[in-house]
């Protein structure tokens, strides 16, 4: 026993079962987010229950399964059930029943007890809608220019509707906003003129005709756009619901109808894919509960894109001055531990000073500087973008000095001196030798950077994100990047989706999806600056002697 | 392939000199380095004694001594390479053609590039062999491809290294041996035509071959710079070069030719020293 301690062995096998935790409950985390993040998507069967409820009245409910449940029956006895006595649990199920306009409520919970029979008949459909949820029931006709027509033709006539569709929110997002966009601007130009007090009857005229021209081409794409919805909003489906009702939707509204039973596993693989795919690239809807998550993928990646970018210079260049110029004193000595400190302080610290500082310090002045005929409606003075990855940026910024100067402490003397030989300044030296020997190190801090920056929620909820943002913060009207609007975040959207929303039982298998996206958007971050670093650590790697 | 002279392999063999000269007693035109009354100190502790001495032009000179006797510093005070050291101090001059360099203006990247080094471990950088050559050269702004790639050629060649990369210029320098490796430093050293090499023991961290290698191009190397080696191996000392200086706790104990010192030294220690007894 005594020599079994001595040889080691126990402290391998307690580091091993250390790393084998780890390991297990990252890789259990990942299993759960994904299981329940991707049967999300997964078209499920859809169910008839007949009903005896606890008064003895039949009725008939359609929907989704989403949970079962065991419950004691202790907790069921004001029910008065008609139960064995030896029964002690009962099971129950929780539907999603959906039909907004006929009940408030998009789940129930149905008790196995009183289910006479569960059926899942072929015909039943589920209607997925741009407003008002899911609507379970069975088509009763469809109606086309006012005449019935046969359902068969359902999907064509619901591809010529999406072709509308799209064009209508091309018109709405790019042409209609591209001009909103420009009159916004001549707005602030006449403001401009005003403030400075040039705004001559023949500058007013320029505008003035330009406006009109604007307004013109508005008036011809609003009547284009009225055009395709009159196109489609004169046709509709008459659905009948589980109580028997019949209830009319609009063309329009609808975004796809399916015969989830009548699905086999080929066609149930390809909506799934499908699902996934809408998830990713559309926008969100129904306050965040539907829809897709393209504007917080798109927020996230870019606010860490623009903090790199900010932080990578700023943090080199602190190192380098730490390492190579500052005096080995007290001083130095001070200022690397203060460094080093700024690590540990909460992110929402940083939050409140960003909001401080940069938002109303830094953004309120260059307003007052530069875009005063917008007061008092703020530009920079307002959390957006610019600021969010300006706080990340100095939240993260100890990681990359720390890392540099690290990696700049590692490159033997022999290299600078050799330069230093040679002729070279030490600027030189620094410029053409040092960096680049130590650019796997940087690499190293702008990876865990990036990896802190992305998972950051707390401090951006002062900063600059928001719930819904109308427009990305990059689109095609000049200048294309606007660093002054807010935008979506994906972690920002698990909290406001899971714990915000008002309908939060149908909004948790999206806070699971969109909770297994941002792990893969970090995880995929995260890789593609380990692959560049892995390249520079190639490209110089050391003869280790 | 590189052809050694059996005369170069024998200890204390006859120097190579034929007319010795007065070391005490130069003319300007044969100095190359004049070193006068020169004190360092690393913080408190002297570790450079009063040295004075004249480096012949176009020959080798060697340093010799036990370890810790303050050859490698006295080598590095030629290029200023101690101002790198932070507590180091420095009295008296190293004169460069009648110009102290350890004066006020002098610029000391210019003066490095006039006085060349090459150091103990080989050290080439994690660039192309070709990038490594020319490096001092880019240093000094020229950019002109046709000139660079001449001057890489001609100094790869000095170096006696050009028949065994030619082919692999555009390559990584770390995958040479440690003996290229030494002689790429060394070309990459001669490129920027340095007027004083110095060698801070070249072939310590080498096997036999490349060390022999590394000595019959010092011998080459002669006729174009003036070269100052620093060695701990003293038959290494009196085969490549002509004088000779001994050096022991931080004083110049002899200065003198190379075979006179090896053969008959005045001092009690430089005797000790070469027989054997200590170091």
């Amino acid at each position: 026993m005594n020599n079994w301690f001595k040889s080691g062995s126990p402290w391998i096998w307690l580091s091993a079962g250390g790393v084998s935790i780890s390991l297990i409950s990252v890789l259990g985390l990942l299993w759960l987010i994904a299981s329940r993040g991707l049967s999300y998507f997964w078209p499920s069967e859809l169910y008839q229950f007949d009903l005896t409820d606890e008064y003895g009245a039949k009725t008939v409910v359609i929907g989704e399964i989403y949970d079962r449940e065991k419950i004691p029956v202790s907790q069921l006895a004001h029910l008065d059930l008609a139960l064995d006595p030896k029964q002690e649990v009962l099971e129950r199920l929780l539907i999603k029943t959906g039909n907004r306009e006929l009940v408030s409520l998009d789940f129930r919970w149905l008790l196995s007890h009183n289910i006479n029979k569960t059926q899942t008949p072929k015909d039943l459909v589920v209607v997925e809608r741009r407003t008002n949820g899911n609507f379970y029931g069975y088509i009763d006709s469809v109606v086309l220019d006012g005449k019935k027509v046969d359902q068969n033709k359902l999907p064509e006539l619901l591809s010529r509707v999406d072709n509308f569709q799209d064009q209508i929110d091309d018109l709405q997002k790019s042409d209609i906003g591209a001009i909103n966009y420009q009159l916004e601007r001549l707005r602030l130009k006449t403001r401009k003129y005003e403030l400075q007090n040039e705004l001559t009857a023949q500058v007013k005229a320029e505008i003035d005709s330009e406006v009109a021209i604007l307004k013109k081409d508005y008036a011809k794409l609003e009547q284009e756009l009225m055009g395709y919805r009159s196109a489609i909003a004169r046709d509709y489906i008459v659905m009948r619901a589980m109580d028997g009702q019949l209830v009319t939707i609009n063309f329009e509204h609808i975004l796809k109808v399916t015969f989830n039973n009548k699905l086999n596993v080929l066609e149930k693989t390809a909506l799934f894919f499908s699902q996934i795919t809408a998830f990713l690239i559309e926008d969100p809807r129904e306050a965040n509960t539907e829809g897709g998550v393209f504007p917080a993928i798109f927020g996230t990646v870019l606010m860490v894109l623009l903090m790199t970018v900010i932080v990578s210079p700023f943090g080199v260049i602190a190192a380098i001055y730490l390492h190579e110029y500052a005096g080995k004193n007290a001083f130095t000595k001070l200022l690397r531990i203060a460094v080093i400190n700024l690590a540990g302080v909460p992110s929402i610290v940083y939050g409140v000073f960003g909001l401080g500082f940069f938002v109303y310090m830094v953004g309120g002045s260059l307003d007052q500087l530069f875009y005063s005929e917008n007061l008092p409606s703020p530009t920079f003075g307002t959390p957006g973008v610019l600021w969010s990855a300006l706080t990340l940026a100095i939240l993260t910024l100890p990681v990359v000095i720390v890392s540099t100067e690290e990696g700049l402490s590692r490159i033997p003397s022999t290299m600078r001196h050799g330069s230093l030989a040679l002729g070279a300044t030490k600027a030189e030296t620094l410029w053409r030798i040092i960096l680049p020997i130590a650019s796997p190190a940087i690499m190293t801090g702008i990876i865990l950077a990036i990896a802190r920056a992305a998972g950051e929620v707390a401090p951006l909820m002062l900063v600059g994100v928001v719930k819904m943002a109308p427009n990305l913060p990059l689109d095609a009207n000049f200048p294309f990047l606007h660093l002054d609007r807010k935008f979506m975040h994906l972690g920002f959207h698990i909290y406001d989706v899971g714990f915000q929303s008002p309908n939060v039982e149908a909004a948790r298998p999206l806070v699971f999806a969109t909770a297994l996206l941002l792990v893969t958007i970090i995880v995929a971050l995260n890789m593609t600056a380990v692959s560049i670093r892995n390249k520079l650590r190639e490209r110089y790697k050391m003869l280790e002697h | 392939m590189i052809s050694i002279s059996p005369k170069v392999l024998v200890p204390g063999a006859e120097p190579t000199i034929e007319k010795k000269l007065d070391l005490t007693n130069l003319t300007p035109e044969q100095i190359a380095l004049d070193i006068n009354q020169l004190n360092l100190f690393y913080g408190k502790k002297q570790a450079l004694n009063n040295i004075s001495m004249s480096i012949p032009k176009g020959q080798v000179t060697a340093f010799i001594g036990p370890s810790g006797c303050g050859k490698s510093t006295l080598l590095r005070s030629i290029n200023r390479m101690n101002d790198l050291v932070d507590d180091c101090h420095i009295t008296g001059e190293i004169n460069l053609h009648g110009h102290n360099i350890y004066d006020k203006h002098v610029d000391v990247a210019d003066l490095r590039r006039k006085v060349g080094m090459v150091f103990q471990r080989p050290n080439p950088f994690p660039k192309t062999i070709y990038e490594n050559v020319v490096y001092g050269l880019r240093i000094m702004g020229e950019n002109n491809r046709r000139n660079l790639d001449e001057a890489a050629e001609q100094s790869l060649r000095s170096a006696a290294l050009w028949n065994e990369v030619k082919d692999r210029l555009h390559e990584s320098a770390l995958g040479l041996s440690g003996g290229q490796q030494q002689r790429l430093v060394i070309a990459r050293a001669i490129a920027i035509q340095p007027e004083v090499l110095l060698l801070d023991e070249p072939t310590s961290a080498l096997d036999p071959i490349s060390t022999l290698t590394i000595e019959e191009l010092i011998n080459d190397l002669k006729k174009q710079f003036t070269v100052v080696i620093v060695t701990h191996n003293m038959q290494q000392a009196a085969r490549v070069s002509d004088q000779t200086a001994f050096m022991y706790m931080g004083d110049l104990i002899e200065y003198s030719d190379t075979n006179t010192l090896f053969t008959t030294p005045l001092k009690k220690k430089t005797e000790d020293y070469i027989t054997g007894r200590y170091g």
